[in-house]
């Protein structure tokens, strides 16, 4: 800390804190807007001009949970009366939940997508980052022939836009039976992130001094103990910042998602706005099916954020 | 059991560098030999050559007469200590110690008192819970040679593991190295560029140049006979002098005159017979002469020729001056304070007996002592 600070410093000292105040209320301005909007009532979420304050409401989450159909007149007092609190909202809503033969609660169409998305996005991760990890030790470690080719090669399968593959992707799933699959997904992301975990990975294991193997080589394990007891335990932060990236875009996909998915596999992106209210789309249901799908992202790099912030400077640190 | 390690014309390339040239070196039995030379000679190679870390293009190396050079370095049973220590950061001094028995399913007991054990020797009993992070230089290094001791190796192989330490830590570990290879008596093969660590620990020394074993021999050997002119200016500090010289007889003793300086160091006759015997009359000789050898008057002497002292580098114990012969210096060693200072005038005489000639062309020794 300088003890003296020249009144120079100390404006822009000031200037770049308000600066980042400004730079911060942009980037979290949708996210607060997004999470108002699922704790509003249905009829102030598109009031123009905006609604700031209101009374919050969970009915968007429990209409986003339930299976819900129009109700043709208003509910009776005996309705509401016989009805638990959270099957109240949906008839004060003008719906009424959609209950089996049995009587048993229907879900909705978001429970199931959300573990779609959960399965999809946590397996292509594992895969990608294991796959990635060893690729790129094979590359660190041993004299490749063509290396630098094949790591350009590697690469070059990032250089085309997703998108203008997904018309011949759809029809050669569709031709294997891969379309509407858990398996289909997983593969296309899994085969979607390879190439940048070999890569970040590589400069991982870089970095990682060979030392450490040739010491438990000679030590007495094999080149594949050493490697799953010296190399990946040291190489951890960047196996955490990789596999924080490839999660991120394997849950947030929307496109291949949209094309490649429609039900039995469908993840949340596609879904969440294909949330049909009452005649008109139902922008509370939707701004709370985002925000629940905000969580897990939020959650996993926030465990991870200590790695992460070590892996965003990788290279720049030496052990 | 200490083995004996014996290597035969072992050749190794990486791309066009000969790194390894038909090296031939037997080790002896609890012997501690100590592979000298500078960066980039090969020396570190070899001794991973020997450890199995690198593989080699022709020849043999026989650990206990067994042939390994085709076999993994997990089944050579020997002990690496490297220059940056490699210690794993992930665990404990306890775990890093460990850890080579930990590869062999040794008893956990077991493996808990030859750690200790270990540690108790090493006196870093006081580490074990910390990590290697939390150490300092000094300790990692002997946390280092302590993950080398606990298996109880035939060999081990140590490659410049003080180099990183600073210059007191060094000489600590340079006598706690030594203890350790006498207590311990398991064969060891020592890397260093640091001549006076060699000098200090090795039984023999094996000196290198540019993958060539250039001369094998205990310290005092290498001192004071060194085979060729490389090994006489990299064993020694300050380096021995050497200088072109021509030789001529007159007045029934030999002149030995550095090119460009106005008079020579008077030798014995006898030099001249010897060097025609060498095959050396027509040749240019280099005489080559170690600073303790030049002997330095402040008045006139029988002998002795008129120079003038250039710099003067006081180290306590001795002072190194530089005189100006001919075109260059020679640097002898005084006792501390001797000359008084830049400019003195002096009187040198060299000592006959510790003389060296050499071939300038090849650089070879013509071994010729007086």
């Amino acid at each position: 800390m300088a003890a003296v600070r020249t009144t120079g410093e100390v404006l822009r000292h000031r200037l770049a804190v308000v600066s980042l105040v400004v730079i911060l209320f942009v980037m979290l301005a949708p996210i607060l807007w997004i999470t108002a909007t699922a704790f509003k009532p249905r009829n102030l979420a598109t009031t123009v001009p905006p609604t700031v304050f209101f009374t919050p409401e969970v009915s968007p989450f429990v209409k986003l949970m339930v299976k819900r159909s129009q109700l043709r007149e208003k509910p009776t007092e005996e309705q509401l009366a016989a009805a638990p609190w959270w099957e109240r909202l949906v008839l004060e809503g003008g719906e009424k939940v959609v209950r089996s033969g049995k009587g048993a609660v229907q879900p909705s169409g978001y429970p199931s997508r959300f573990l779609n998305s959960l399965i999809v996005a946590t397996v292509s991760t594992v895969l990608a980052v294991s796959m990635g990890t060893i690729t790129a030790y094979g590359f660190s470690r041993f004299k490749v022939k063509g290396e630098d080719d094949w790591l350009f090669f590697i690469l070059s399968t990032r250089m085309l836009p997703p998108v203008v593959v997904a018309i011949p992707m759809f029809l050669m799933y569709r031709a294997v039976g891969l379309n509407d699959t858990h398996l289909g997904l997983i593969i296309l992301y899994t085969a979607f992130n390879l190439s940048f975990s070999v890569w970040l990975m590589k400069g991982f294991i870089d970095e990682i001094p060979k030392e450490y193997e040739d010491a438990a080589l000679v030590d007495g394990y094999t080149r594949m103990q050493a490697f799953f007891k010296i190399v990946l335990p040291e190489a951890a932060t960047g196996i955490a910042a990789t596999a924080v990236f490839c999660f991120i875009t394997a849950w947030n996909e929307y496109a291949f998602a949209l094309i490649m998915t429609n039900k039995r596999a469908q993840t949340a992106p596609p879904f969440i706005p294909s949330q049909i209210g009452s005649g008109l789309p139902d922008w509370t249901v939707i701004a709370a099916g985002t925000v629940l799908f905000l969580l897990p992202v939020a959650i996993f790099t926030f465990l991870l954020r200590n790695h992460l912030l070590r892996g965003m400077s990788f290279g720049a640190i030496r052990k | 059991m200490s083995p004996r390690i014996e290597l035969e014309r072992v050749n190794k390339h990486f791309g066009p560098v000969h790194v390894i040239n038909d090296v031939n070196l037997t080790v002896q039995e609890r012997e501690f030999v100590v592979f000298l030379g500078q960066s980039g000679c090969g020396k570190t190679t070899t001794l991973r050559a020997i450890a199995g870390l690198e593989t080699i293009d022709s020849g043999a190396i026989r650990i206990a007469g067994r042939a390994v050079q085709d076999t993994r370095p997990e089944e050579r049973d020997i002990a690496f200590v490297f220059q940056s220590f490699a210690l794993y950061p992930h665990l404990t001094v306890y775990e890093n110690m460990a850890f080579p028995l930990r590869a062999t399913r040794t008893p956990r007991d077991e493996v808990d008192r030859t750690v200790r054990r270990v540690a108790e020797v090493l006196q870093t009993s006081h580490l074990l819970k910390r990590r290697p992070s939390a150490l300092s230089g000094g300790d990692l290094q002997r946390v280092a040679i302590g993950r080398a001791l606990v298996r109880q190796p035939k060999a081990m192989l140590m490659d410049e593991p003080i180099g990183s330490l600073d210059a007191k830590l060094r000489e600590e570990m340079r006598v706690e190295l030594k203890r350790l290879h006498v207590e311990q008596g398991s064969t060891t093969i020592y890397v260093t560029h640091d001549q006076i660590e060699a000098m200090a620990l090795a039984d023999r020394i094996v000196v290198m140049h540019a993958g060539v074993l250039q001369q094998v021999g205990s310290p005092e050997e290498v001192y004071a006979n060194p085979v060729n002119l490389f090994v006489a200016q990299f064993v020694g500090s300050p380096v021995m002098n050497v200088a072109e010289v021509s030789v001529t007889g007159q007045d029934g003793a030999a002149r030995v005159t550095v090119a460009g300086a106005a008079e020579g160091f008077v030798f014995p006759a006898a030099l001249i017979d010897r060097l025609s015997v060498a095959g050396a009359a027509d040749k240019p000789l280099s005489l080559g002469i170690r600073p303790e050898a030049l002997e330095i008057t402040l008045a006139p002497q029988d002998g002795a020729i008129p120079v003038e002292a250039h710099l003067i580098e006081p180290l306590g114990s001795h002072d190194i001056v530089d005189l100006k012969m001919g075109p260059g210096f020679l640097r002898a060693r005084t006792r501390a304070g001797l000359v008084p200072g830049p400019g003195t005038q002096v009187w040198v005489r060299a000592d006959a007996g510790r003389a060296h000639f050499f071939d300038s062309g090849s650089g070879q020794s013509l071994g010729v002592r007086l």
